[in-house]
């Protein structure tokens, strides 16, 4: 396996920080897949092409963690939001700042990738 | 017995032993003192008296744990059968999460079905407490699929709030209607001695408890917990042969799902499980309607809520009424978890499973008390691992020894 700077998690973190989210499309079948799939999930095929979509999307679910986790403690209050990209049938999930109450984050908002964060991972904001 | 088969246009001779239950043992759950090892021959012992047989008898042993190493002891199945006197004895240590327990059950009851041994020891064992809520919470998180849950912020209980909060909206149910299922455990756990939070509470007292991750508040949790829970299974043979009274293993499934939420077409259902019962309902001959009572993996309420109709017992978006009308309570149509659940009995997480099987144990050989659920005799138990990524369902029938 290669080493983590060329890894397949840090193409999708860079590509995190330039507001988009990587993803495999299946050579074979077209299907789209998150990056870190290496096998096709319909097919079974196992070349794939790089395919940067925009990282914009709406909120399918997500929680207000009242009660960080370690590492997060700094965080202030927060969503964590899983979210259906925009013109696919992919969801992604990441870490959203500044949420205090349901009323301030419908199911359905706008979401979009900010960048990539080394202790909070995959940064949102609403758009 | 063997059977015979064609598998692409190959004959294929294997064999199907019957699996019974003959001993069952658990530690009290909770904050013990003990380490590790010692609760786990607890239980170990416990189970071995109960059958009525010696270590001796003991070919394999199957151990089921996920954080030893919170406790400085990995690699913990020969350390164990070490202590049981019978280090000759084979044994493997599993882990899956918060379903560990009932994962190496199934495999446990598969050698026994095959034939490969005629009596084993499947033993769970956790031992979390020491480390502190805030690492114990840390440690569980490891259990996500990290990169995108886990390393986002989400902890377990985020993880199951937002399948909470997917549900409520897809179905109307209310944060009272997940209240219902932790004061219907909490009454079955304060009839059961090993219990880890004996304590009846009302949907007032969860609806004002502080909230750990939106929608969940922390009486929506379960807790941490030490403990330990083993089973002695066997061949039919065997266990006619022990003179004791005993439990047969009708059916065995195991699923998985997409390891991360987000991967799951459907948040308000957990496909593991649909397809561990659907293999179960399957090799037991029967449906969700003939079972009498389940114990289920309540980890948060709302795990229940999903858990009950991904098993069969109620329409999907129904379980929330079913809890309010009382259907799952002890007197209901269908019980659902009379030990108190992992909610209100307690979770330490790698003998989890086992224990639901020990309380099917006790429930049909007498053993269970004022949470006895009157004229049962088919039970299920169902376990998962993390947020369902990997599950078993298995069931069981009493056997009338009169």
């Amino acid at each position: 396996m290669s080493e983590a700077k060329h890894g397949i998690r840090e193409k999708f973190i860079e590509a995190a920080n330039r507001k988009k989210i990587l993803a495999h499309k299946c050579s074979k079948c077209s299907q789209l897949m998150l990056e870190t799939v290496m096998f096709c999930e319909k097919c079974g095929a196992s070349k794939f092409e790089d395919v940067e979509l925009d990282g914009k999307g709406t909120v399918v679910t997500y929680t207000i963690q009242a009660v960080a986790p370690e590492g997060f403690e700094d965080a202030g209050s927060y969503a964590w939001v899983v979210f259906k990209i925009n013109r696919t049938q992919l969801r992604a999930s990441g870490f959203l700042p500044g949420v205090k109450t349901p009323k301030d984050l419908p199911i359905g908002a706008k979401v979009e990738v900010t960048g990539f964060d080394p202790k909070h991972g995959l940064l949102l904001k609403q758009d | 017995m063997s059977k015979l088969f064609i598998f692409k246009n190959v004959l294929v001779l294997y064999m199907t032993e019957k699996v019974c239950a003959i001993g069952a043992g658990s530690t009290k759950y909770g904050k013990l003192s003990e380490s590790i090892i010692e609760i786990a021959l607890s239980a170990a012992k416990d189970a071995i008296e109960s059958a009525g047989i010696t270590p001796k008898q003991i070919q394999a042993g199957y151990i089921s744990n996920v954080f030893g190493v919170a406790d400085k002891q990995v690699h913990m199945a020969p350390v164990i059968m070490s202590n049981l006197g019978i280090s000759q004895v084979p044994g493997l240590t599993i882990e899956s999460a918060c379903g560990s327990g009932s994962v190496m059950f199934r495999e446990a009851f598969a050698n026994v079905a095959a034939g490969f041994y005629d009596c084993v020891l499947a033993l769970g064992v956790e031992k979390v407490t020491h480390t502190g809520t805030a690492h114990s919470t840390t440690l569980f998180s490891y259990c996500s699929d990290f990169f995108y849950e886990g390393g986002n912020g989400a902890s377990f209980p985020g993880l199951f709030a937002s399948m909470a909060r997917a549900y409520m909206t897809t179905h109307k149910a209310t944060e009272e209607d997940l209240a219902n299922v932790a004061v219907k455990n909490h009454e079955n756990g304060f009839h059961n001695p090993k219990a880890h939070v004996r304590k009846k509470i009302t949907v007032d007292d969860v609806m004002k408890s502080p909230v750990v991750a939106s929608p969940l508040k922390i009486l929506d949790c379960c807790p941490f917990s030490d403990g330990a829970s083993a089973v002695i299974l066997c061949s039919e043979e065997f266990a006619k042969k022990s003179g004791k009274p005993y439990v047969e293993v009708i059916g065995s499934g195991r699923g998985a799902s997409p390891a991360a939420v987000q991967g799951r077409e459907d948040i308000t259902t957990i496909p593991s499980t649909v397809a561990a019962a659907k293999a179960a309902y399957k090799m037991a001959g029967i449906t969700a309607k003939d079972i009498d009572f389940a114990e289920v993996h309540d980890c948060f309420t709302i795990a229940e809520i999903i858990d009950i109709e991904d098993l069969g017992f109620f329409p999907k978006g129904k379980a929330a009424k079913a809890v309010r009308d009382g259907a799952t309570r002890l007197d209901g149509e269908i019980p659902i978890n009379p030990s108190g659940g992992l909610k209100s009995k307690g979770h330490p997480i790698g003998a989890t499973g086992v224990g639901q099987v020990v309380e099917v144990f006790d429930q049909f050989t007498g053993r269970a008390g004022e949470r006895t659920v009157n004229g049962a005799e088919i039970a299920l138990t169902h376990n998962f691992g993390a947020t369902g990524a990997s599950a078993a369902v298995h069931i069981f029938k009493k056997v009338d020894r009169k």
